[in-house]
């Protein structure tokens, strides 16, 4: 048995020595990765496919290069995809390890380009989960368990190449799965809302998004928008992440963009193809429209502000208009188109 | 007015069959692309008070604020019951509050086992695979959990083999007697496939696929010549009722009119 990113007894200490005071916790989103992210650290990438993926903190890690990553996650698309893009085009300046995953693709968008390119090329390792075991691995990180037991997906070919183990449960002898807990160096988390200490309050579906935050040694959290925090207290239990797991919080407006912040802004059904496309272009061996595209986005912006200075704002004001998610702070639902 | 449409898809088709295979009032968990698009015409027509349950963590809600793009998009959670997340959503299928699981898959054998992680050589090949496709998902504890699964894909002889390279999805394994059970999961395997070409379902002995029915413009003969095995042809084999009108009138105008799942094109 192996593990990657921290075992269990490791994150136990590497919590209890931790400074969990109730803090500022605001930085810039650039020395929150240089302080975080190191090479060879095992990344809890939260969201989910293209919803609420950290995107912002992702092209910042690009820009300054990190390198033999390892990424886990259940389902992810953009996160991942914009890294392999990185490494596909200088891999002495960023690489990804490994990845421990359930699903890497864009759903409506399409299949993931660099997935088949990374892997058809042996570029990278691969250990398959499905979704609910990624996610119960968070879960069981979170809940300071070694394993948790679960049964999916018995019988399936991924317990041949995973470090599940079948064995008979001791009370009803029939078989059962356990899987090793996840916890990942960093869990790089993106939200609508949050205060200055971290609490984090997320809008819509959780993904696996708190299971992430507590499983990992150090979280970096962006936000859409930081909001007083005695607004955030005024609901306890609407509080979905809570401060003492969050180590930076930094407000980033549109931080999940191409992406899904639900809420605030839909998927772009125009930069998710335009991005993808590039990828699809690169597998097929033109590697200019790749090179482009980070050097238009990612290389020749500072920040996501500069990114979403490039997009026009009728695109911006567009995945705003037609985005139908809940905002239950706001108690009310933007009207339909 | 014709009662029937003279102009649908092979998609639009799938979808249609895929709806009418839904039973109202059951709780069913959803997969990605068709299944989304065949749940929302059921909804709309036989089914309003079929439940969808989507893995990201919605559940029950009302798919009418356009197609989601995501089984985790915000177009997901308009009016849901609950909402919370991936475990959430899953411990209810162990649970058992999941009538029917509703996935895709690029590849299937006679027993219902789906592929969607990988071409090539298992375990050898692994991490140097032919073609690499997106991962399970959450199909695979669907398929294991949910009570009875519902598979939809598109039929050609490449996708339907005796022998597929990976397991993702469990069906009925080898088909021995209890297979499932014996390696350990709660729900109770394949109930349909539906196809491009036809409705299938299991033989209650040996668990290998059966016909149901033929699609409009299908035999019994063509159905089997795209299919890469045997299929177990009963004698009571009918024609299935081409889409009416309506149905594809909701698909093209209501459902999907950006065609993102609908109008991919199949290649044959």
């Amino acid at each position: 048995m192996y593990w990657t990113g921290l075992s269990p007894d490791e994150a136990r200490q590497f919590l209890a020595n931790k400074d969990k005071s109730k803090r500022d916790k605001r930085i810039s989103l650039k020395e929150a990765v240089q302080k975080y992210v190191k090479d060879g650290d095992n990344l809890g990438i939260a969201g989910f496919v293209n919803a609420r993926q950290p995107i912002a903190i992702v092209h910042e890690i690009i820009r300054q290069g990190r390198k033999d990553l390892t990424l886990s996650y259940q389902s992810a698309g953009l996160a991942p995809e914009y890294l392999a893009g990185a490494m596909c085009l200088d891999d002495s300046k960023n690489s990804i390890k490994r990845m421990e995953l359930a699903y890497m693709a864009h759903e409506a968008f399409g299949i993931s380009p660099l997935l088949r390119y990374m892997t058809e090329n042996s570029l990278i390792e691969l250990e398959d989960w499905s979704n609910y075991n990624m996610s119960a691995r968070f879960k069981a990180g979170s809940m300071g368990l070694p394993f948790i037991p679960c049964r999916s997906p018995m019988g399936s070919d991924m317990l041949k190449a995973n470090r599940a183990v079948v064995q008979d449960c001791p009370f009803t002898n029939r078989p059962i799965m356990l899987l090793p807990a996840s916890h990942p160096n960093v869990a790089l988390v993106h939200v609508q809302e949050a205060d200055i200490y971290g609490n984090c309050r997320i809008q819509g579906p959780l993904f696996t998004c708190p299971e992430i935050a507590m499983a990992a040694a150090h979280t970096i959290v962006t936000c859409d928008r930081l909001i007083e925090s005695d607004d955030m207290t005024r609901y306890p239990n609407r509080i979905s992440i809570p401060f003492f797991a969050v180590d930076a919080v930094i407000e980033v407006p549109y931080g999940a963009y191409p992406g899904n912040s639900g809420g605030l802004y839909y998927y772009d059904e125009k930069h998710i193809p335009e991005f993808r496309g590039a990828c699809e272009k690169f597998r097929k061996g033109d590697r200019a429209p790749l090179q482009e595209y980070y050097d238009k986005y990612i290389f020749g912006a500072e920040n996501t502000t500069e990114f979403i200075n490039k997009i026009p704002l009728s695109q911006i004001q567009y995945v705003e208009k037609i985005e139908p998610g809940i905002r239950l702070d706001a108690a009310y639902t933007v009207l339909g188109s | 007015m014709a009662k029937y449409s003279e102009d649908f898809t092979p998609q639009e088709m799938i979808v249609v069959a895929g709806s009418r295979t839904l039973i109202d009032n059951k709780v069913v968990f959803a997969g990605t692309g068709l299944p989304m698009v065949a749940i929302t015409l059921a909804q709309l027509t036989h089914g309003p008070g079929i439940v969808p349950v989507f893995e990201a963590g919605a559940v029950g809600p009302e798919l009418s604020r356009g197609l989601p793009l995501s089984v985790g998009g915000s177009r997901t959670t308009y009016k849901a019951n609950y909402l919370l997340g991936l475990n959430s959503a899953f411990e209810l299928t162990q649970r058992g509050f999941c009538d029917f699981g509703f996935i895709g898959g690029a590849e299937i054998d006679p027993y219902g086992n789906l592929n969607s992680t990988m071409m090539g050589s298992f375990p050898e090949g692994y991490q140097k695979p032919k073609t690499r496709l997106p991962g399970s998902g959450g199909a695979s504890d669907m398929a294991c959990s949910c009570e009875r699964t519902i598979i939809i894909m598109v039929h050609e002889p490449r996708r339907f083999n005796e022998k597929i390279d990976y397991i993702t999805s469990p069906g009925y394994l080898d088909g021995s007697p209890n297979a499932r059970w014996r390696a350990g999961m709660a729900g109770h395997g394949p109930y349909r496939v539906i196809t491009t070409k036809a409705i299938m379902g299991f033989d209650d002995e040996t668990k290998r696929m059966k016909l149901i029915a033929t699609l409009p413009g299908e035999t019994i003969k063509s159905v089997q010549e795209a299919t890469g095995f045997e299929l177990i042809i009963p004698d009571d084999v009918y024609a299935f009722e081409p889409p009416t009108v309506e149905e594809v009138r909701l698909i093209r105008e209501v459902i999907d009119p950006k065609g993102y799942f609908v109008r991919k094109k199949i290649k044959e």
